[in-house]
């Protein structure tokens, strides 16, 4: 076992802890002060729906970096990762329904739509929804399983590339026309929504939103420390070794399926944890979710920030979620053009995203100053 | 065994010997055929047990370490490996060669684990079951170990990298989680990096390295895995003449404790290293005997320059 000075070494060059360091303290002490103590006609005030709003891109940010861990890492492209976060946030979705009893349109201790439909009781799958930690626990459980299940199987069929790609398309439009049905027992169209309560906080009260929003900042902190820690760790290495040379790493002994189930597993539990995040601050869940053009929008984020970066995931969820709030509102229609765009441009012009742009400039001025000939741009390292 | 034998297309089995005398220092149990053909034989199902019985009399007489023993494949109806035994000796270097299509590195494959037999077994002696149907990472855990034709090292890790992932250990998700080098292993790096030659390099990229070197990082990264048998596919392509030179220093010195097979076609190189040579030509073991022998053989002239030679 490594001391826990050899790890925060290998993690983080000193200056890497301190800019880690700095956004921690400007995601959890910064914007929350900007919010609770500047009065609301202070310029520098940030209002409970920008915080709400930035909450929501932290959920974001997270399924970025459980996404970049799997394919620039492992180089595995999950274009279903939309799933496991809708599978969050159908638990989460569940249990806020649960704790609105009677405090439903119909004031029925069922929820609003399953009297709508005229059930009598409670299906078996919602029971345990009315304990706040069993569905936290679900949070993890339900994602992990079905990720387990599918990576199980794809895996030990050597299912690959662009195939596994287009499987987990499938498995999230296939999730979505389950979910649209009104028998599935969950909300059908409409969703999960009308939320009152968690864990007793009223969803309506600027604390609760701003706790929401800590929580989420602190997850995104630690999903990016367990991934980088992983990353650094030897096992990041053997899946780097899966993504640049499968077939070698085989022939040196490894089981290269179980590392590919475990980072895929792992992804899938940190999308459905952002899933349960995202739900309470948006205050519904539905089918929708799970449209195959959202997964993909995960991985557009992802590439956008920078593949295999980390970093860079979380910031390709920011800009370009903080680009779409922006122009969905200034001009809605033209929203889906800029995306594509954003996509095409970088995938031109910044294969390695914002970040791997960042890292090859300062690679090269590097060089630059050490030698005076021209050099070849070095491969972007993984420092971030 | 040092007679040569033969012939595919010859009614015999396959490695009846060819001429009368039998060779000094060999042993051949004289009522058996340890070869018959797979017709000839009831067919066996697969379970994946040992048949100690024909275990015992393929290696009858001899110190074996591995054995293919009558193995047959065919892709799309070709057949790229008919029939085929080969014998390999604890401690023996044993050189494969072969005109291009002969089963060369199918051969490996099968062996490996890469490709699955149509029919067949491969058994590790001293290890209680046939190797077919064990992927090819399990295989690898037994000590049977390989080198690409081209070199295939990890492009994107760093020299040191490499040998850490190559060595032998515990290769598990949970170890690779929260484990460390142990300072044996870390030795060992260290001893392989000499060996190799790369010491000064460790921390360049693998991808970086000259052809030369890549290929000698990649052997480096068979010697720590601690192999039992070693396959070696064109160790020195591409190299020049003093890699060349080395390169066969560093398997005739490892032959002894280890098992190694190499393919070549650099006949030059097979001079410096064989002391046994197999000729593989259609999938099936052609002629088997020291270079010269084989050389020599009238089948294999016959095979390497296409002259018409009067049937034996």
């Amino acid at each position: 076992m490594s001391t826990a000075t050899e790890i925060l070494t290998r993690m983080h060059s000193r200056r890497g802890w301190i800019g880690v360091g700095v956004l921690a303290l400007i995601g959890l002490v910064l914007l929350p002060l900007l919010n609770t103590a500047l009065p609301p006609t202070s310029p520098l005030h940030l209002a409970d729906h920008v915080v709400t709003l930035l909450g929501k891109f932290c959920c974001f940010a997270i399924t970025a970096v459980a996404l970049d861990l799997i394919w620039g890492f492992c180089g595995i492209l999950s274009l279903g990762h939309g799933v496991f976060f809708a599978l969050g946030g159908y638990a989460m979705g569940m249990y806020l329904m649960r704790a609105m009893q009677g405090m439903g349109v119909y004031r029925s201790q069922l929820p609003d739509f399953m009297v709508f439909l005229d059930w009598k009781e409670l299906p078996w799958f919602w029971l345990g929804f009315d304990n706040f930690f069993f569905a936290l626990a679900m949070v993890v459980v339900v994602p992990g399983l079905l990720a387990y299940a599918f990576g199980y199987f794809a895996f030990r069929s050597r299912i690959k590339g662009v195939y596994f790609s287009i499987i987990t398309q499938a498995l999230t439009y296939a999730l979505m026309l389950l979910f649209f049905r009104n028998d599935t027992g969950l909300g059908g169209n409409n969703g999960l929504t009308d939320f009152k309560h968690i864990y007793g906080y009223s969803l309506a009260l600027p604390s609760t939103k701003l706790a929401l929003f800590v929580l989420s900042v602190l997850t995104l902190i630690l999903t990016y420390l367990a991934c980088r820690y992983i990353v650094t760790a030897k096992v990041g290495r053997v899946l780097r070794a899966v993504r640049d040379a499968e077939s070698r790493l085989m022939f040196c002994g490894y089981d290269s399926k179980q590392y590919k189930l475990f980072v895929w597993v792992f992804s899938a539990v940190l999308c459905g944890i952002a899933g349960a995040l995202y739900v309470p601050q948006v205050g519904i869940i539905n089918p929708s979710e799970l449209q195959p053009s959202n997964s993909i929008e995960m991985a557009i984020w992802t590439a956008v920030g920078g593949r295999g970066t980390l970093l860079g995931a979380a910031l390709g969820a920011l800009v370009v979620n903080g680009a779409k709030s922006f122009f969905t509102g200034a001009l809605p229609e033209l929203w889906l053009y800029i995306l594509g765009a954003m996509f095409i441009l970088t995938t031109l012009f910044m294969p390695q995203g914002i970040v791997g742009a960042i890292q090859i400039a300062m690679a090269n001025r590097k060089a630059k100053l050490a030698t005076p000939t021209p050099t070849v741009p070095a491969a972007p390292t993984e420092a971030a | 065994m040092t007679s040569v034998s033969a012939a595919t297309s010859s009614p015999l089995p396959a490695s009846e010997p060819l001429d009368e005398t039998p060779p000094i220092g060999e042993k051949r149990a004289p009522s058996v055929d340890p070869v018959a053909r797979p017709s000839q034989r009831p067919k066996k199902k697969r379970t994946g047990a040992l048949d100690m019985k024909r275990l015992e009399t393929l290696i009858e007489g001899r110190k074996a370490s591995l054995c293919v023993d009558a193995v047959s494949v065919s892709f799309d109806g070709f057949r790229a490996i008919n029939d085929l035994t080969l014998i390999l000796d604890a401690g023996e270097l044993r050189c494969l060669i072969g005109p291009n299509g002969a089963g060369k590195t199918t051969l490996m494959d099968i062996i490996t684990g890469k490709t699955a037999p149509d029919e067949g077994s491969v058994y590790l002696v001293g290890h209680g079951r046939d190797l077919i149907g064990l992927s090819e990472y399990e295989i690898s855990r037994l000590g049977i170990c390989r080198k690409f034709q081209r070199p295939t090292v990890f492009h994107g890790h760093s020299v040191w990298e490499n040998l850490e992932l190559a060595i032998a250990g515990n290769r598990g998700v949970w170890h690779a989680l929260f484990g460390k080098l142990s300072g044996d292993q870390k030795t060992r790096i260290e001893e392989a990096l000499e060996t190799i030659k790369l010491t000064d390099v460790r921390n360049r990229t693998a991808g970086e390295l000259a052809h030369g070197q890549k290929q000698w990082l990649e052997i480096g990264m068979l010697l720590v895995q601690n192999p039992r048998v070693l396959l070696v596919d064109e160790p020195v392509a591409g190299m020049t003449h003093a890699e060349t030179d080395r390169t066969a220093e560093l398997l005739n010195s490892l032959a002894g404790e280890r098992t190694v097979v190499v393919v070549e076609h650099d006949m030059e190189f097979v001079r410096k290293i064989a002391k046994k040579v197999t000729v593989l030509h259609q999938g099936s073991v052609l002629a088997e005997g020291t270079l010269d022998e084989v050389q020599a053989h009238p089948r294999v002239i016959e095979v390497y320059l296409g002259a018409p030679t009067p049937h034996a």
